[in-house]
């Protein structure tokens, strides 16, 4: 399997009774700009941390760039760049004294770390406020901030849990042209959000997670194939979506039933 | 349209909120393990409280029987003074909840207000205050039943008055330290008069008859406050002073209206929707690097760059933790404090001085659990940072190194300053005892900090800089902690006089050598083990510290 950047075997995370991830089979290539949707609850953030060695996955394996999470985590680690659910971030420490860690944790030298720290600032237009503590930065600006630790020592695979939450549409746009640029030099990113549209435009590739189960995956083609037949022209990612998720309608909120409200 | 239910009805909702809040943090094995440590300490508070209304209740009866009836003013200063400062002190027994958030639904304001106030006699120093009240009232039927119903209405009165009061600082604190910066600056000088008050002790031995006649000049001005007013009342109507009564008892009403008063208008305030929220410090321009960023010097190049990373962040930590970097002026100034009435050329009157032989290990020993205790928790100001060192790539064996590492830095400054100390004020024990106090510390270090890190990872509890209230350790790792110092402080007190029975000066020195080699080697084998647990406990670690 070496051709996936992210591969999963099987991946099942259990809570006591409740089976979050079931039997996952997931396979990303390398460079893909990849999308991975799901209802609340579905189970999402559990796959992301069970991808990212936050948290031990109950059966299956995880593979990324061709290594056994498992067995070769410290490896794999340095390989990878994560901006998690809620973030990581360190609070007592100003966004340059964070991000000169993150770079030492990952091994850069210090020169390295210097320059990426302060470059990586600028982008993210934090520059200007170098005495502040992170516990003072605004959410957008703890989000910028934990977006540039994730990639400060250039990650082969990015993956961030809904990383345009609370972002301005400033700093978005920015964002997104760097996301860019990194899948064309071959980064592998791995994105979830609740955003469809951002999804729509930045992904080449989607899969999507329905109570713990993969219920569809792979490029945007491929899915609007699947979901067209019978539709006028190409189906929206929120269409495609509805479709697979909401299918059986049980799912779709019945306002008929809040009548004392309408 | 609903029906807004009564203020009696919301109180009891706000109150079954707040158990079920406490009942279904109990669903989580570490909350069911920290019980076992409230258990204990509400046993313990039980005990206080009414081991202490025994003593107001025959401190009430006597001041009533011996016709010191003035006295009784002092039990009332006792309550007024525990009931306000206690909860400044305490961290709360309670499951944390904020009163606040009631806000959010359909209150009138005066439900708002005395919602308030009924929450402010849920904390425990109410609750003591309460029963101590009760314990006064009870000598007083027993001691003098005329005074019975006039003692009843003060009580009520004075009750009264100290909730209000409570909630009224609770609510100026809140919107005090709504702001990081304030919160910091409040528990810095909160520590520093903390540790003021270790002085007292020696200060009242040298200049007692001084401190004594200022005293009794300071207590004239004290007259006019409710506790004064109160035990006023009681004495005046003992000796049918009905306008003394009379006064006394305008003068707390007075003082009632008025704490009612401000502490409505700091509700209404809250009520309106007050913003408490923090604001962020104008913009800077960038600072000049700093010579040793321009240069890339790297002090602590020795030591791998994950270990270097993790004590350079400790020691930001260190530095911005108003908290701990004033507790670490405790040691040397213990060592100031207690060296004067137990050792030295002078101790206390009525006392025998000790010999440094004795004092100075005895007082090491305190020191270092006093040092060490953090390392019980040390993930505690972590916060959400947790994540970082299991996404990065690292064994979590270099985190414990880096924090232990800075943790025995500090322990190493602050025995050199105290040992400075100790040979200024008492002067310094025989070598042999010295080096074997020595050698001694570095065994309960190292045996302790392999303990201690397994206890942060099995008992993690999230703290937050600069905040007294609802700070509280695992009840678990409170009690490992103790219970492992005892062991330590207890092979280490047997072991130093083995040294005086056996007359071999040297001995306790050779043991404590063999056991710090154990000790060490037992720290650095456990390494690898704690890594392993790291990564079994990483899911409740994340989820007990990203609360």
């Amino acid at each position: 399997m070496p051709d996936f950047a992210i591969s999963t075997e099987h991946l099942t995370r259990r809570f006591g009774a409740l089976t979050a991830v079931d039997d996952i089979h997931l396979q990303v290539a390398a460079g893909q700009f990849f999308g991975f949707l799901g209802p609340n609850g579905a189970g999402k953030s559990t796959t992301i941390k069970m991808l990212t060695g936050l948290l031990a996955p109950s059966s299956g394996r995880v593979e990324l760039l061709g290594l056994d999470f498992a067995s070769h985590a410290v490896e794999v680690k340095r390989q990878i760049g994560v901006v998690p659910e809620g973030m990581g971030l360190f609070e007592r420490l100003t966004g340059s004294e964070y991000l000169h860690f993150v770079g030492q944790m990952y091994g850069l030298d210090r020169a390295t770390t210097q320059q990426r720290s302060a470059e990586l600032l600028e982008f993210m237009q934090l520059a200007d406020r170098p005495k502040t503590l992170i516990a003072d930065y605004s959410h957008g600006m703890q989000k910028k901030l934990a977006l540039a630790a994730a990639v400060i020592h250039g990650p082969r695979i990015l993956f961030l849990d809904e990383p345009f939450e609370g972002v301005d549409a400033l700093a978005a746009g920015a964002l997104k042209a760097l996301l860019g640029r990194m899948t064309a030099r071959g980064v592998t990113i791995f994105l979830t959000s609740h955003v469809l549209e951002i999804v729509e435009r930045l992904c080449s590739h989607v899969a999507i997670i329905d109570r713990g189960r993969l219920v569809a995956q792979g490029s945007l083609e491929e899915l609007r194939a699947g979901v067209a037949m019978g539709k006028a022209g190409s189906a929206t990612l929120e269409q495609i979506f509805l479709s697979i998720v909401g299918h059986d309608g049980e799912r779709q909120p019945q306002l008929e039933e809040l009548t004392w409200l309408t | 349209m609903t029906r807004v239910p009564g203020v009696a009805a919301q109180i009891r909702l706000v109150a079954g909120l707040r158990w079920r809040i406490l009942r279904n943090g109990l669903r989580r094995k570490s909350n069911r393990l920290d019980l076992i440590g409230m258990i204990f300490a509400g046993i313990f508070a039980a005990f206080l409280i009414f081991g202490v209304s025994t003593g107001f209740f025959a401190g009430t009866r006597y001041f009533l029987t011996k016709g010191h009836a003035s006295g009784i003013a002092f039990l009332f200063w006792a309550i007024f003074l525990c009931w306000q400062v206690f909860p400044v002190l305490v961290a709360g027994f309670g499951a944390a909840f904020e009163f606040r958030t009631l806000l959010r639904f359909p209150l009138s304001l005066r439900a708002f207000y005395l919602i308030g106030l009924a929450y402010g006699f849920a904390d425990l120093s109410a609750v003591a205050g309460t029963c101590w009240m009760a314990a006064m009232l009870l000598a007083t039927a027993l001691a003098r039943p005329l005074v019975l119903p006039l003692m009843i209405v003060l009580a009520a009165l004075f009750l009264i008055l100290n909730v209000t009061l409570e909630r009224l600082l609770a609510s100026w604190l809140e919107r005090l330290f709504a702001r990081r910066r304030t919160r910091e600056i409040f528990l810095g000088l909160f520590v520093l008069a903390m540790i003021s008050l270790q002085f007292v002790g020696p200060l009242l031995d040298r200049h007692g008859e001084a401190v004594r006649r200022f005293g009794s000049h300071f207590l004239v001005y004290l007259a006019p406050l409710p506790p004064s007013l109160a035990g006023r009342a009681i004495s005046d109507s003992l000796q049918q002073e009905w306008t003394g009564v009379l006064a006394s008892f305008a003068g707390l009403l007075a003082f009632a209206a008025a704490f009612s008063f401000l502490l409505w208008r700091r509700f209404s305030a809250q009520y309106r929707g007050e913003e408490l929220s923090e604001t962020f410090a104008p913009a800077q321009r960038p600072s000049k690097m700093t010579r040793q960023e321009r240069s890339g010097a790297d002090a602590l190049g020795r030591l791998s760059p994950q270990v270097a990373a993790i004590v350079r962040k400790e020691l930001r930590y260190l530095l911005r933790n108003g908290f701990a970097l004033l507790s670490l002026l405790l040691p040397p100034v213990l060592v100031l404090v207690f060296s004067s009435p137990f050792a030295g050329s002078r101790p206390g009157p009525h006392r025998h001085a000790l010999s440094p032989a004795v004092f100075f290990p005895a007082m090491m020993a305190y020191i270092v659990f006093i040092l060490v205790t953090p390392a019980y928790n040390c993930f505690a100001f972590e916060s959400r940072g947790i994540q970082s060192y299991f996404t990065a790539p690292l064994r979590f064996r270099h985190v414990f190194l880096g924090k232990n590492l800075v943790l025995a830095l500090v322990v190493v400054f602050e025995l050199a300053l105290c040992i400075t100390v100790f040979a200024c004020a008492t002067g310094l024990p025989p070598l042999p005892q010295f080096i074997a106090t020595l050698v001694a510390i570095l065994f309960v270090v190292a045996g302790q900090f392999a303990i201690a890190n397994w206890c942060s990872l099995s008992f993690p509890r999230k703290l937050v800089f600069g905040q007294m209230r609802n700070q509280r350790q695992s009840g678990m790792a409170v009690l490992i902690a103790f219970g492992v110092q005892i062991v330590f402080a207890g092979v280490g007190a047997v072991i130093l006089f083995a040294g005086r029975w056996t007359q071999d000066a040297w001995l306790p020195a050779e043991v404590f050598g063999m056991l710090s080699a154990v000790a060490i080697l037992g720290y650095f084998a456990s390494l690898d083990s704690l890594s392993e647990l790291a990564e079994k406990k990483k899911e409740a670690l994340i989820e007990a510290l990203c609360r």
